[in-house]
Order: structure tokens, then C-alpha cells, then sequence
């Protein structure tokens, strides 16, 4: 596939199990009336832990300028933006993708959190169809355009299914970031809950303590032969990476 | 002679298994229990919308452990057909915790009671055609004192009242009600005026520290999250930690029992669990228990195939599996609109922590001749209706990314568009919801068997389970969604609606092993000890023929209770033979 707008595109498994799909969904609304979403966990493996200390910060600051995540930290500040000059009254403006460290909180969900290597992949190739289209249409990519020209390259993508999959998947992420405890990267000293009056509960989770940091279920001897193998390419591939261990290696930005 | 571990063996750790622990534990009985999943504690519960709704971190991923789903579908010839679909391609989940204590971990304990006539079903309302109704081999009154046990173990809030429906107590609650929202007497005051009565709801949250256990901190967040104060009655909290604390009970979490072996004169010679590593061991005792949550044993008993059992253990009556309840009924919900409301009223509303609390009963018989649903006399079983407000900010955000273009077509939202739609959606209105609770009747269109395909992880075979449902059902849902929703009406709330529909809520389910005398139409007996294998017991909500009108879980607690004394009897004098 190599655009928003191929006609061979499907609504990916991941997504529907997000359940931002239907819009009125009976079981989505049955399960939530019980008080869980009918929502499975895909398959995927954790990396190390991550916070976001001012180390990580820099890395981020880096990281942004070049692709994926300079295009993701463009499109991100365009769907939640400063609002500085809007037409909102003053308590509607509200955070913006910043404010929450919503690329932070995107890049925790992508290097940290397990969800399915598809979903992974499918945000970093819309970061290619956009700047195709952006190039086809502007003959720049996404970040060079004017405010009114990504609003308009958005609009357009956003009428195509891979468009209205991809960012409705970035939006909700932004929703994350905006309402999730802040152990997560995003929502710093709870300013989303604060914005839109929610009242957290508490005790909240902390690094550490997250989703996918829970005390493990049990494991078949196969799974437990396959994470062997993956831990040990991992830390070669951590190990060769690390600028820290070996200063000479100039990081790549590959997601 | 065969080589004997352990007095008592209990498959699962839930709100069936954790009385039968704590009261043979007490009485000095060497207990296992072997539970699939972790061992959490009040450190790991915590008010995680992200762990809880959006990746159901305390289950299992459907990749790894699955059902397969078979619903009904229609061909152009109109001829039905059934047609399965595995979870894992749905993403619809049917496990409610997977975790020492189970689901009971994350309930909302709306401990309502079982009401006499749900003991007779079939003698107080009839037989209704297409539905195997059946009586309860006991009474009330046989549970009755089982109840007021759990109450006082488990630890129950609430406040009696006179009511039309309020059925026999031998005693008060032992703890008074937790605190409540203004909603509370909002319903009160308006249900009273149009001739309801609403009633408290008894929750399974200690209002009190008691038993070891801190009291309710008022999070705001109960419904579907783990108690990290230790004040909502898992069977963890409530019981299996004193069970532990006896010394007498062992407790082997992510332990997957994948079958019960029996020898060729049908014995049980032991039951067969991967453990954590997924090693494969297994353990004998004198007497089995089984309580993994109706669907999960119905799998088990089939599974556990021998000589003598070639259909499954206690099985060659053809009976396991059959005969799945869940709760007929639905959900409802009405909106409180601030600019129609006063400072001092959304003040009120927009209180967060107690709870709400209040039920409606007033139909759980009803006795209405131009109720399409009803008998000849005019009959008919109804339900209870009970109001909630809900809290997961990331979902209630979901669905504001959708607006409307001039064509009146959706169109994403984003930008200042975005913005202005969320502060909308969290700040200008607040949603009381209601669930009905109704009998899901008995068919033989809703039952357990094994997948031919689909198998777990292990590579065992997985539940399928096919979903019938019987229409009338959906008549007594959508009469009880009315009452509700004029209730909600004369609240003053607007965008009143109600959704009531034949798929289950799968946190909700029971038999699959009926309880009877007769051996050919019931799996168990009244003692919910296997017809068919002498120290078999299930003690999970599978027993139960017809599933009354309120959620499972204090019946479940209070059965166990009950089959946990019989067991007790029965294993002193296999002790005192021994010795």
C-alpha cells in the first residue's frame, strides 16, 4: 500500500478493537454498562521501562528533528493546537498536544507500551503517505506547509479510510495522553483532568506500576524459549545502539 | 493407594471457591487452590482507566486464551444457522479477571438477594414454551441463613426498609450503608412521588474497617476497578487471605488446570494443571472442587474426558455445558443538562466518590394484564433496576472527534472544533445511567462446548459458547427500561433512552451444571456435589437453573457458603475414618 487512498485498504483488527470503529457499537455499550470496553490486549513486546526524565527530553527534542517524528510532532500540534488566537473563550482553549506531552506520550505508546507491531507500523507508514500527498499536492512535506495548507491536506486524507483510521488512531492517542495518570508521559500534574473538571481516582499508578509492569500471567514453555531469544537480540541490539556504550554510533531515528 | 496431597483441591479462586476455602481452611482441612492467573494485592490495583478499560491488563490476551462465539444468522432463504467466531478475530472479551479472587476483584457488589420465587420459577409463573424453566431443588430459606453469612464474612453495607418486595431477613445488615451522592435523595424524593419505591442498594464495601480490612475511601472509581483499600468483599480480600493466614491453605496462582483424570472404575485419580512455567504437574485430594465461572468449568468438565466419562467428567447425562444463564435486560441513561439546572443542583451533580446506590424492585413480579409478557393470570417475572454513574474519562472522550459538516455527514474533528467539542462533552451535562437485570431464561440455544479449532495457548481446545436467547426476555427488559426511564423523566432528564438486547453481558453468567434431584436433567445435586462422581463438587454459578433477577455474585458467595458446610461434614467423617 502506498497511500491514504488505496482502495485495497482495510480497517485493521487493532483498530476495531479499539472500538472507535462504530460509533454506536451494542457490545462496546453492553461491556461498558458493566464498566470494562470490549477491548484485547494485542500481542507485542515491551521494552524497557521509560520515563520522562530531561535526558529523555533531549532525546525527544532530537528525535523531532527528523522522520517519523518531526511529520507525528507537526500533525499532532495541528490537531490540538495552541489555540493562542482562536475564536474560544479563554477556559475552552484548553491544553494543547504540548501542553500534555502528547509526542512524548506517542513515543512511550510506540517504544514502551506492547500494542501490535501492525499499529506501529501503520503510524509510521501514514507518516509517508502524508508526506507523499503533501508532496504531491504542495510539492513540500507536511511540516513545510502553512497552518491553512495542513488543514487542508488533513481534511482531504481524513476522507479516505486509511486517513480516517490513521488519525483517528493519533486522536486517541491525544485523548491519552490528555486523561491518562501521568506515569504514562503524558498529562503532566493532571492539567487534562483539570481542563475538562474530571476528578481522577486514586491510588494512581506510577512508573513501575503500569498496564503492561503488572506481575506476569503464567507462560507456556514455548513463550518462555521465544523471549529468551528476543531478550538477548534486544540487548545486542540496545547494547550497539547506545551512544552511551559506544560513542562513536551516531543514533538513528528509526521507530 | 493412591497417593493423596491434600484434603480439599479447588480449581479456580473466585466468589464460588474462596468460601469453600476459608471454611474448610478454618476447620483445619488441608486446602489447594489452583488459580490460572496472578496473585495481586491492594498494591496492584490501581485507578487505571488504561490497565482496566482500554487494555484489560487482569486478563488474558485473546491471542493467548480465547472463546469462540456462535450466534444465530439468517440466509436469504430465511433458514437459520449458527455460526462461531473466535474472540481473538472480534476482539470480544469474555474473561472478567483473570487473578486470585477472580472477578469478584473487580465487581460493583450490588448485593441483592434472591427473592423466594426465584427458587420456583416454574411453579409461581409456569413453564414458558422454548425455555427448560425449572424449579431450585432448595428454598429461600434453605440459603437464607447462608446469605446473612456472607453478610457478616464478607462484609455487606446496607439499611433495611419496608418494601412490596422485600424479602425475609433473619438479620440486620452488620455494617450501616456507605455514603451517597445527592443522587440519592434526588431519586428518592421523585420515585416516591410517582408511586416507586426505591430502595438502598446493599453493597459488598466495608463502610467501616473491619476484619483486617480498610474502609471504603471513596475513589469514585469502584465499578470494574480493583479495590486498593482492601474495602470491596473479593473473595481474595474478604476470604482467601484468612484462609491463608490459618496455615492450612495453599494457594498456587498462575497454576492452569487443563483437566481432571479419572482411572477405569471412574475415580478421580487427580487433577492436571501447567504451571507458571508451563511445566506440566498435577495433584490429588480427597475431595474436588471446581468453581472457575460457569463457562470456564462447563470447559473443564468436558475436557476432562476417562473410561468412564467418554463425554467429560460427570457428563453422561449430556448435561455439562447446558442450560448458560447470563442476565436478560439492558442499560438506559438520561442527561442532566447544567443550564437547566441550578448552581446548587450541578454542584450536586458533579460530586464524585459516594455512591448512588438506589434500586427499583417495584416490578420484580409483575402483575400486569396488558403486559404482553405476562401469564394467563396476568404473571410474569420481572426484575430490578439499578442507577450508576460512570467514570472513565478516556472513553467518554471517544466520540468527540466526531461532528457534522454542512452535508450533515461525520466528519473528524480537530483543532479549536475538537477543543470546543470536549469541553462541551465534559462540562455541560452529566449521564445517570440505569441497568435492568432480568432473567435470562433457560434454552437450548445457550450452552458450552468445545471448540474443534480454537485452542488456548497450551493447546487445549477452547469454549464455545452459543448465545441463544429466548424473546421473552427481551419483552421483560424493555418493560422494566420503561419504568426506569419515567423515573429518569421525572427527574428532568433529557436524551432519555434505553438499549435493551439479546446479547449477554458476559460479566454476568451462571449454569452450565445444573443443580437437581432428578440425575438425568442436572448435573449436580442439591448439595452441588457431581451426580455422577461421588467427591466431585462445583461451587461456582453454575448450578443454578434460573438465574433470578439480580447480578450473580452474593449468591454465588452464599451457595458456596452453604455447599462449603456440607463439604466441611463430609470430609470430618472421611477424617475421622482415616484416623
Amino acid at each position: 500500500m502506498k497511500s491514504f487512498f488505496d482502495k485495497t485498504f482495510q480497517t485493521p483488527l487493532w483498530f476495531k478493537e479499539k472500538g472507535f470503529n462504530e460509533k454506536v457499537s451494542r457490545r462496546s455499550f453492553l461491556k461498558s454498562a458493566a464498566g470494562a470496553s470490549a477491548i484485547g490486549l494485542s500481542s507485542g513486546m515491551a521494552l524497557p521501562a521509560f520515563s520522562l526524565t530531561s535526558k529523555d527530553k533531549n532525546t525527544l527534542a532530537e528525535l523531532t528533528k527528523t522522520d517519523p517524528w518531526l511529520t507525528l510532532d507537526a500533525t499532532l500540534t495541528h490537531l490540538l493546537p495552541e489555540s493562542p488566537s482562536s475564536t474560544l473563550s479563554h477556559p475552552d482553549r484548553g491544553p494543547s498536544a504540548k501542553d500534555i506531552n502528547a509526542l512524548a506520550y506517542l513515543h512511550q505508546v510506540m517504544k514502551v507500551q506492547p500494542i501490535s507491531v501492525d499499529e506501529k507500523e501503520f503510524i509510521i507508514n501514514g507518516v509517508g503517505w502524508l508526506n507523499g500527498f503533501a508532496q504531491s499536492e504542495q510539492g513540500k512535506p507536511f511540516v513545510q506547509l502553512s497552518f491553512q495548507e495542513k488543514e487542508d491536506i488533513l481534511r482531504i486524507i481524513s476522507n479516505s479510510n486509511a486517513g480516517e483510521n490513521w488519525l483517528t488512531t493519533l486522536l486517541a492517542y491525544l485523548f491519552e495522553a490528555m486523561l491518562a495518570p501521568s506515569a504514562y508521559g503524558g498529562n503532566p500534574n493532571g492539567i487534562g483532568w483539570q481542563w475538562l473538571e474530571h476528578q481522577a481516582g486514586f491510588p494512581l499508578p506510577k512508573v513501575g506500576q503500569r498496564y503492561f509492569e503488572l506481575p506476569p500471567r503464567g507462560r507456556t514453555k514455548n513463550e518462555i524459549a521465544i523471549r529468551e531469544i528476543n531478550t538477548t537480540k534486544s540487548n545486542n541490539s540496545l547494547v550497539n545502539l547506545s551512544p552511551v556504550n559506544n560513542p562513536s554510533v551516531k543514533r538513528t531515528n528509526k521507530a | 493407594m493412591k497417593n493423596v496431597n491434600y484434603d480439599i483441591c479447588i480449581v479456580g479462586s473466585g466468589a464460588g471457591a474462596s468460601p469453600v476455602a476459608y471454611s474448610l481452611a478454618k476447620a483445619g482441612a488441608n486446602v489447594l487452590v489452583l488459580e490460572k492467573g496472578p496473585w495481586l494485592t491492594e498494591k496492584e490495583f490501581f485507578k487505571d482507566e488504561l490497565a482496566i478499560s482500554i487494555h484489560d491488563a487482569y486478563n488474558p490476551k485473546l491471542t493467548d486464551e480465547q472463546h469462540v462465539i456462535e450466534e444465530e444468522f439468517h440466509n436469504e432463504d430465511g433458514n437459520s444457522f449458527w455460526q462461531g467466531e473466535a474472540t481473538s478475530d472480534s476482539g470480544w472479551t469474555w474473561w472478567n479477571g483473570s487473578v486470585v479472587g477472580g472477578s469478584s476483584n473487580f465487581m460493583s457488589g450490588y448485593f441483592h438477594r434472591l427473592k423466594p420465587i426465584d427458587f420456583r420459577l416454574k411453579t409461581e409463573f409456569g413453564a414458558i414454551e422454548g425455555a427448560n424453566v425449572a424449579d431450585w431443588p432448595i428454598s429461600y430459606d434453605e440459603l437464607e441463613p447462608y446469605y446473612a453469612m456472607v453478610e457478616r464474612e464478607v462484609g455487606v453495607s446496607g439499611r433495611v426498609i419496608d418494601h412490596p418486595h422485600q424479602e425475609p431477613r433473619s438479620t440486620d445488615f452488620p455494617y450501616p450503608p456507605v455514603a451517597e451522592l445527592p443522587m440519592s435523595s434526588w431519586i428518592d424524593k421523585v420515585a416516591s412521588s410517582i408511586g416507586y419505591h426505591a430502595i438502598p442498594v446493599p453493597r459488598a464495601i466495608l463502610s467501616e474497617p473491619a476484619m483486617g480490612r480498610r474502609s471504603c475511601e471513596y475513589s469514585g472509581y469502584c465499578s470494574s476497578y480493583g479495590c486498593a483499600s482492601g474495602a470491596k468483599g473479593s473473595g481474595r480480600a474478604a476470604l482467601l487471605n484468612h484462609a491463608v493466614a490459618t496455615g492450612n491453605c495453599t494457594i498456587r496462582p498462575n497454576s492452569k488446570v487443563h483437566k481432571i483424570a479419572t482411572d477405569s472404575k471412574g475415580e478421580i485419580t487427580g487433577v492436571h494443571y501447567y504451571d507458571s512455567v508451563g511445566r506440566k504437574k498435577s495433584v490429588s485430594a480427597k475431595i474436588y472442587v471446581v468453581a472457575c465461572q460457569a463457562v470456564e468449568t462447563s470447559r473443564l468438565l468436558l475436557s476432562s474426558t476417562g473410561e468412564k466419562f467418554p463425554k467429560g467428567l460427570a457428563n453422561n447425562s449430556g448435561q455439562v455445558g447446558k442450560n448458560l444463564l447470563f442476565s436478560g435486560g439492558g442499560t438506559g441513561r438520561g442527561d442532566f443538562l447544567f443550564n437547566e439546572l441550578n448552581e446548587k443542583q450541578v454542584n450536586e451533580l458533579k460530586q464524585v466518590g459516594p455512591f448512588i446506590n438506589r434500586a427499583l424492585q417495584d416490578w420484580y413480579a409483575i402483575a400486569d394484564k396488558n403486559f404482553s409478557g405476562a401469564n394467563v393470570k396476568g404473571q410474569a417475572k420481572g426484575g430490578t433496576i439499578d442507577f450508576l454513574f460512570h467514570q472513565n474519562p478516556i472513553s467518554r472522550a471517544i466520540g468527540t472527534q466526531w461532528g457534522v459538516d454542512e452535508q450533515g455527514d461525520d466528519k473528524l474533528l480537530w483543532g479549536d472544533a475538537l477543543k470546543q467539542s470536549m469541553k462541551d462533552e465534559f462540562t455541560t451535562y452529566k449521564t445517570l445511567r440505569f441497568e435492568v437485570f432480568n432473567d435470562w431464561l433457560p434454552t437450548d440455544d445457550c450452552f458450552v462446548a468445545l471448540d474443534d479449532e480454537v485452542t488456548d495457548k497450551w493447546g487445549d481446545p477452547v469454549a464455545k459458547v452459543r448465545i441463544g436467547y429466548h424473546e421473552h426476555d427481551l419483552e421483560v427488559g424493555a418493560y422494566l427500561a420503561e419504568k426506569a426511564e419515567k423515573l429518569l423523566s421525572a427527574l428532568g432528564a433529557k436524551n432519555i433512552s434505553s438499549s435493551v438486547s439479546g446479547y449477554p453481558a458476559t460479566n454476568l453468567m451462571a449454569g452450565g451444571c445444573r443443580f437437581g434431584d432428578d440425575p438425568k436433567t442436572s448435573v449436580l445435586n442439591k448439595n452441588c456435589q457431581a451426580h455422577e462422581v461421588d467427591n466431585l463438587y462445583v461451587t461456582d454459578g453454575s448450578f443454578m437453573p434460573t438465574g433470578g433477577s439480580v447480578p450473580y455474585t452474593f449468591t454465588i458467595y452464599a451457595n458456596a457458603f452453604r455447599v462449603g458446610e456440607h463439604i466441611k461434614h463430609r470430609w470430618q467423617v472421611v477424617a475421622e475414618t482415616i484416623v
